[in-house]
């Protein structure tokens, strides 16, 4: 049986396989972890490859990504491969220096499932944190999003993609909690990755009118100990954004506030006088690198801030390294400055089909467009949740923004490009993975339990698809 | 001269000065036909090529169809009555399960500013509905829309439904959306899939005149 050599820069592996698979088809049948944003279409090529080896010559999809792609190389015999780039696992737990003040009951662990991370923290009976450990979702093979991954459990892969997360989980609670025995657990994430996790089926969840059957909320048992799911709000604002309040604290002050975790799928929280609205918007994925043609993660080599100094544009590289793409805070960036450049005019068009940002990296028309469209997605789902709760974007007091790149985000860029309203600078509080941290203050505290379940069933659901106003508003915020 | 006025205007979006501009003309006594096709759509056709190279956007071709709607409004009465013939009849939906309807908005304009009548059946369509007003308007293009990865299967079931209810070879389907690629069009044996608006009310222009 002809043998595919994958090698990484974690791990090797040696997979056999039989007849023609693609690369993407053989890694996900051995579960071996790589990022495949548009689920094997060919369209991303973000899943670049080196081959060696007896593979297929290049199709039309490799030519026009100028490089082999693991969901359109097929192995043909022996082969000898390695990913394009790797996104190194970086530490996803910032923001979590949570220390639960009353002894837990024995050593217990906080996860969060995020839809591309799974972060995990363990820490010890008397509270004291032991480590934590962060990697990849693996069941990004299978799509990069929440949808896909939902149309992914409905087509037969569902109990893949449960064992697949909770391999995971095992394998980070081992290397953070340096191999003890782990005694509870507090497990959160979006309803859809509670739904994959527990092996139900996301039927209700998968299209319209997305009713979720249970919000959790409940005592599960994972890898045989008893794990605490926290409830969610509704099928597309889930228990990681529930844990998110928790650690914001915005709940339990007088004070008009705001919470945003944006990703692809972006969830606003509004608090106002004793009530919590909640609404969910689809951003697409452009703010996590997918979808732009030099986009990718917060990897090493990904630029994620630049400047305008002396009429020019100034890059800088996450570790410092030679730039090889453009995260979703660069994006952010790098409109605020063409448009500071007069390089993009307010409606997104720039002169040329592309413009030089650092190094080989570029940005096109098209990336803009999609930078556009998730902008205005975010940014028409605050305005419409503000406007239904009767709140004045200037009557709130505090903003939080969850998440890598809410964390990592410059303020003065989000305002200057539209996505967030201009009274919203000086009250942006950055809280890193909230999810995680209220995960954390979830381990063995019956009092933050109980808050957790009397805000998520209160929460009131401000629906935004197929509504008039959210339309007029989407397209409005489209420009710059 | 005045033609061109209209192309110009409707292209800057203009509706109020493209609607004084055709009234103008009407009462010029060029012929309606001729203001619509060489005036309004001509405006529209060159919206549609910008928005395809993507030097223009979504707002720009959404205050630029407001402005063909003024204007279009004040020639339909006298198209009817001169008995002058859309150039056919397609009906447009986001399908069963999917309230997305931006994208599907979008080409509903690019097909009524290719002179074809579209019939617009929503969000949430099934494919009943589809088939069966291709069947009672007879419509000779469907137009599926699809943003859900687990909604697309429903441009599937609009295919089959065609099949047994006999329409299959009176009628084209197309579709589209950010998840629908060639690939799937040409698996579930659907006619057709653009990559925007502008290249789908061309293709289904090209479809109704075959």
């Amino acid at each position: 049986m002809p043998i595919l050599h994958w090698k990484t820069t974690q791990k090797e592996y040696r997979l056999p396989f039989e007849g023609a698979v693609t690369v993407a088809e053989l890694l996900r049948k051995q579960g071996v972890p790589f990022p495949a944003p548009c689920g094997g279409k060919g369209t991303c090529g973000k899943c670049a490859v080196v081959l060696e080896g007896a593979v297929s010559a290049p199709n039309e999809a490799e030519k026009k990504a100028g490089c082999r792609l693991a969901c359109q190389a097929l192995l043909l015999g022996e082969t000898w491969g390695s990913p394009l780039r790797e996104d190194a696992p970086f530490a996803h737990v910032e923001g979590t220096d949570y220390r639960p003040d009353t002894p837990l009951q024995g050593i217990s662990a906080a996860v969060d499932i995020g839809t591309t991370t799974i972060a995990v923290k363990v820490f010890d009976a008397d509270g004291s944190p032991v480590g934590d450990a962060s990697a990849l979702n693996p069941q990004g093979v299978y799509a990069a999003d929440v949808i896909g991954r939902i149309d992914a459990a409905l087509k037969g892969h569902g109990e893949a993609l449960q064992s697949a997360v909770i391999g995971e989980i095992q394998a980070l609670l081992q290397q953070a909690g340096g191999g003890k025995e782990i005694a509870s657990l507090v497990v959160t994430g979006n309803t859809a990755m509670l739904y994959l996790l527990t092996g139900r089926s996301p039927a209700s969840i998968a299209t319209f009118p997305f009713r979720s059957e249970t919000l959790f909320g409940e005592t599960w048992e994972l890898l045989g100990k008893p794990a605490y799911l926290p409830p969610c709000m509704n099928a597309f604002v889930g228990a990681d954004i529930t844990c998110a309040l928790l650690a914001s604290g915005m709940c339990e002050k007088e004070e008009t506030a705001l919470l945003c975790d944006v990703g692809t799928n972006g969830e606003i929280a509004l608090w106002k006088d004793g009530k919590l609205y909640v609404t969910s918007t689809a951003a697409g994925p452009a703010f996590e690198g997918a979808e732009v043609s030099h986009g990718c993660g917060y990897i090493p080599g990904a630029v994620d801030r630049l400047w305008v100094a002396n009429g020019k544009l100034h890059a800088h590289t996450v570790g410092e390294k030679p730039a090889i793409g453009i995260c979703g805070s660069g994006l952010l960036d790098a409109a605020a400055c063409l448009l500071e450049l007069e390089e993009l005019d307010e409606t997104g068009a720039m002169d040329g089909d592309f413009l030089p940002i650092a190094g080989d990296v570029t940005l096109t028309q098209k990336d803009i467009r999609a930078l556009q469209l998730a902008k205005a997605a975010i940014a028409a789902g605050m305005e419409i949740l503000l406007a239904r709760a009767g709140v004045k974007e200037q009557e709130v007091v505090a903003v939080y923004l969850a998440g890598g790149f809410g964390t990592h985000l410059s303020p003065e860029s989000a305002v200057k490009i539209g996505l967030l309203p201009r009274s919203f600078l000086g009250k942006i509080i950055p809280l890193g993975n909230a999810a995680l941290q209220g995960a954390c203050m979830l381990l063995g505290d019956s009092a933050s339990e109980e808050t957790c379940r009397s805000l998520a069933a209160s929460a009131i659901h401000v629906e935004l698809g197929g509504s008039a106003d959210f339309n007029d508003a989407f397209v409005e915020h489209m420009f710059f | 001269m005045i033609l061109q006025d209209i192309s110009l205007q409707l292209q800057a979006g203009k509706a109020k000065l493209v609607k004084e501009l055709v009234q103008s003309a009407i009462d010029r006594g060029l012929a309606p036909e001729v203001i619509l096709n060489d005036g309004l759509l001509a405006g529209m056709d060159v919206i549609g090529k910008k928005f395809k190279e993507g030097t223009i956007f979504v707002p720009e071709v959404l205050v630029a169809a407001r402005a063909m709607n003024m204007g279009a409004a004040l020639l339909k009465p006298l198209l009817v009555k001169e008995g002058i013939p859309s150039a056919g009849k397609v009906c447009i939906g986001t399908v069963k399960g999917d309230l997305h309807d931006i994208g599907k908005n979008l080409v509903k304009m690019m097909l009524e500013s290719k002179g074809l009548e579209v019939i617009d059946l929503g969000t949430d369509v099934s494919a009943e509905d589809f088939v069966e007003t291709a069947i009672a308007e007879n419509c000779k293009v469907i137009c599926c829309s699809a943003l859900l990865t687990t909604t697309m299967d429903v441009m599937g079931e609009v295919v089959s439904l065609a099949v047994e209810k006999g329409i299959r070879r009176q009628v084209k389907i197309m579709v589209g959306g950010a998840p629908v690629t060639e690939e799937f069009c040409k698996q579930i044996g659907a006619d057709a899939y653009t990559e925007d608006a502008a290249s789908a009310a061309d293709l289904a222009l090209s479809f109704c005149q075959a």
